[in-house]
């Protein structure tokens, strides 16, 4: 019965090709806008890392100036980041199962000269935990050791790029590279690392790529090094240099911690308020007590991670299948009515109101999916262009992409709209009293 | 034309008038919102900086040998440096400085005009005697800096770096200094409500005071704390051996590809123990107006197909609805009436329809705006633009019925006999 239906439907579309054109491309267009705008805003919101959201959490301390709130939106009014002195103190907790403080910096990478010029790169430094807590593929090698952490031992995990322009892609675990005026030992090299947002540092570009070295955090110190990333600070200085800088009150890493339960993220909690409680009484933390444990999902929002203009495009999308579903109601009843006739024919020769409007209905479905068809491909066409722009603004390849649950969303979509606008004009097809429209 | 029978007439096909209306509605929601979105967006775009931004591009150079870890070395190379690129030929001027403009951020700090006043956050840069010169912004008061001011403030600066600063009971530094500064005319107006600035002075934490010597006039440069148009600028030689030193570089009109090749090699001449970055300030501007730049296409792109979508819409219903009628037109005309009147009769319905939509519309349009600055900045829709949407809704709508009404009036008074 069902394939009957669909078999009139199609006969009914190719009988009146034009109209058929119109209430289709309306359909798709609709769809492909809706699509389209859906798929960027989810590359932005969906989650990197599903499986770590119930255990890593991002720390941060409301360390600021006691005269005035941290600049920003009531929510983030607390430093994104927190200083050398707190994370030293942080990782003193033995409760989470791993944890690491974490920047970015920019140093000077020295190849051999037969190779390449130097050059500078964007370098991570965290310590060995980092790479499990993030799920890190590797291609070559593993992560260091966290004795290697300890010991501040010169080790490096290059990025699969950074490895492939030095070392022609061969796997150079076990050589040195010059960085500044030390040489490290690769441990590791990297599997095309690429998360859809950088979630372990929120505090730049999300869109940014993973560093092209990793190195322990213990080198920071010893090397002197600064960080390339945001650093916030207040109030004056005690202290020159480098001793003076980590000594401050400038916020300027980012703090991981993973925990194996909720029962330790409460313990954790506690930990926090009793250290920040701790600082009040030697004059520091002087704001009312405001610190977050936050999971990643948390921070994307705080960070508004997906653009504002996204959420308008995607009202904008959905509205638009709201014109075309609409318009789709008309074109329908219009079609429908027209063949009034036939119908009064159908009914009279014993068809029941039901199957008139399971016929009816089953042809706004057929045009409401083959539309969506087509509103895919050009959701794809579109999506396509859009990520050559914003390989050109960003770097980023393959930004947008119709994974699988965008198009189990086009499906829904263009049912639920072939059957918003179909119900109406089917029932009102199928309550026609057949009488009327026959001849006598 | 009598109004009563064809709105009764009207009413009796409410759903398809409704629907049309509904259409109408939604349409003129969707355009409103759509155009001030981009009207906000394109303020942004057209935002002038103040600087000859199509001539500047920003140069660090970041050396990898022990030797540049001395302050006098480096010191010697910057002027050498500069030296170079002020007579390459391509170049017209250039100044060490880290100032990246369109970079949507770099570095501020917090001032005030004495102890007792409240802190104002303001962008704060290093740079040199050709900075007014190199960025192509008009003084409105006062002087430019000198190459004895970049020196003086230099050795100043350095010094208290190098110990511990006593500090007094207040925690203000116990020995305080001047520094010169030339400052932005909306961080002047900010912080001198009462008007000229020039030998004025506003403090730091420490205390230091910062004595403006200039003010230059218009300074755009966005930053996440809206501070986009308050700088200051103090003379200070830039550069670290950790960072290195950057050179913001003007070059002559039409010029900037060809610098931006060859600038590392200039650099290169002084002394080549060193890597470079170059950035141009347009394709700094264009990534950073990206998103901008995209939504304004995209709501264009919106807008042309809503408005074509709806027309076709209303096409397709009235279309439908004079094809219905064929044979109540044929009475019509049999009875007398003129084409005319038959035309003026499609139109007329087509006409309340659209207003009816167009009210409904505006309401709806309201709540948009209401629903998209929640979570986005924006301007509140204004009754301007709602009218020129109406409008422009009347207009489509009306040239949407033209075709299928002409082919109504066309029906000939015969058609009413036919095909009882």
């Amino acid at each position: 019965m069902l394939l009957h239906n669909i078999w009139i439907a199609w006969k009914s579309l190719k009988r009146s090709p034009t109209l058929s054109l119109l209430i289709v491309s309306c359909i798709a267009l609709g769809i492909a806008f809706a699509t389209t705008f859906a798929t960027v805003r989810h590359a932005f919101t969906k989650h990197p890392l599903p499986d770590k959201e119930p255990v890593l959490r991002y720390v941060r301390l409301d360390n600021w100036d006691p005269r005035t709130a941290y600049p920003g939106d009531s929510l983030n009014s607390l430093p994104p980041q927190v200083t050398y002195r707190d994370a030293m103190e942080l990782r003193r907790s033995t409760l989470p199962a791993r944890q690491t403080p974490t920047f970015r910096a920019l140093l000077t990478v020295i190849p051999d000269p037969a190779i390449s010029r130097p050059s500078r790169e964007d370098i991570r430094l965290a310590e060995s935990d980092f790479f499990e807590m993030f799920q890190v593929p590797f291609r070559y090698g593993g992560p260091w050791t966290r004795e290697a952490d300890t010991k501040q031992e010169h080790v490096i995990v290059l990025s699969e790029r950074l490895n492939e322009r030095l070392f022609g892609g061969r796997n150079s675990v076990g050589q040195t590279l010059k960085i500044e005026t030390r040489d490290f030992r690769i441990v590791g090299v990297l599997a095309g690392w690429q998360p859809t947002v950088r979630m372990y540092d929120m505090t730049g570009s999300a869109l940014s790529e993973p560093e092209a070295v990793f190195m322990p955090f213990a080198m920071a110190v010893p090397m002197q090094i600064r960080t390339a990333g945001n650093s916030d600070g207040w109030g004056t200085q005690a202290g020159t240099g480098v001793a003076g800088f980590l000594n401050s009150e400038t916020s300027w890493l980012q703090y991981w911690v993973e925990l194996r339960s909720p029962a330790d993220e409460a313990a954790y909690r506690s930990f926090v308020e009793s250290y920040i409680t701790d600082q009040k009484k030697v004059g520091r933390f002087a704001r009312p007590m405001n610190y977050r444990v936050s999971s990643i999902a948390t921070l994307m929002t705080d960070f508004q991670i997906a653009p504002k203009e996204t959420f308008a495009l995607l009202l904008v999308g959905l509205l638009f299948l709201a014109v075309a579903a609409v318009n789709l109601i008309g074109l329908l009843l219009g079609k429908f009515l027209a063949r009034a006739n036939e119908v009064g024919v159908r009914r009279a020769l014993g068809a029941s109101r039901r199957d008139v409007f399971m016929q009816h209905l089953v042809e706004c479905q057929v045009v409401a999916v083959l539309g969506g068809a087509i509103g895919v491909v050009l959701a794809a066409v579109s999506l396509r262009a859009l990520n050559a722009y914003m390989l050109d603004m960003t770097n980023r390849a393959g930004l947008f992409s119709l994974d699988f649950r965008m198009l189990l969303l086009a499906l829904a979509l263009s049912i639920t709209a072939g059957l918003i606008s179909g119900v109406y004009p089917a029932w009102r097809i199928c309550r026609l009293a057949p009488a009327n429209h026959l001849k006598v | 034309m009598h109004l009563g029978p064809l709105v009764r007439a009207m009413l009796r096909n409410k759903v398809r008038f409704g629907l049309l209306a509904v259409e109408v509605a939604l349409t003129l929601a969707i355009v409103a919102n759509c155009v001030s979105l981009i009207l906000e967006a394109r303020r942004e775009l057209t935002r002038p900086s103040g600087f000859v931004d199509e001539q500047l591009l920003l140069v660090t150079a970041t050396p990898f040998n022990e030797a540049f870890r001395e302050v006098a070395y480096r010191d010697t190379i910057v002027d050498q440096d500069l030296a170079a690129l002020r007579a390459h030929p391509a170049i017209e001027t250039a100044t060490n400085s880290g100032f990246l403009p369109w970079q949507g951020g770099g570095s501020s700090t917090m001032y005030r005009r004495d102890s007792k006043a409240e802190l104002v956050r303001t962008q704060i840069y290093a740079a040199d005697e050709k900075l007014l010169d190199t960025l192509g912004v008009r003084l409105v008061e006062g002087r430019a800096f000198t190459r004895e001011d970049v020196l003086r403030n230099t050795e100043q600066l350095r010094a208290l770096n190098d110990t511990e600063r006593q500090r007094d009971a207040s925690g203000l530094a116990a020995v305080k200094v001047t520094v010169p500064a030339i400052i932005s005319k909306a961080y002047a107006q900010l912080m001198f409500p009462e008007g000229q600035p020039l030998g004025k002075t506003f403090e730091d934490e420490d205390g230091d005071r910062w004595q403006v010597i200039g003010v230059i006039d218009t300074f755009y440069n966005p930053y996440a704390w809206k501070i986009g148009e308050y700088a200051t600028f103090y003379p200070r030689r830039q550069g670290s051996y950790e960072g290195g030193t950057s050179y913001l570089v003007r070059v002559k009109p039409g010029q900037l590809t060809a610098v931006e090749k060859g600038v590392e090699g200039v650099l290169a001449g002084v002394n080549a123990n060193r890597t470079y970055r170059v950035r141009t300030v347009p394709d700094v501007k264009r990534r950073f107006l990206g998103s901008q730049t995209l939504m304004v296409r995209l709501l264009s792109i919106v807008i042309v197909v809503l408005v074509f979508v709806t027309g076709l819409g209303i096409m397709g219903l009235t279309s439908f609805s004079v094809a219905e009628r064929t044979r109540q037109i044929g009475t019509r005309r049999a009875l007398g009436a003129d084409r005319a009147a038959i035309l003026k009769h499609f139109l007329l319905e087509n006409w309340i329809t659209t207003t009816v939509g167009i009210v409904l519309g505006v309401g709806l349009a309201i709540t948009l705006n209401m629903t998209l600055l929640s979570e986005v900045d924006g301007p509140k829709i204004t009754p301007g633009l709602l009218a020129i949407g109406a409008a422009l809704l009347w207009l489509a709508g009306l040239l949407a019925t033209l075709w299928p009404a002409l082919r109504g009036a066309r029906v000939a008074p015969a058609e009413a006999t036919r095909n009882i």
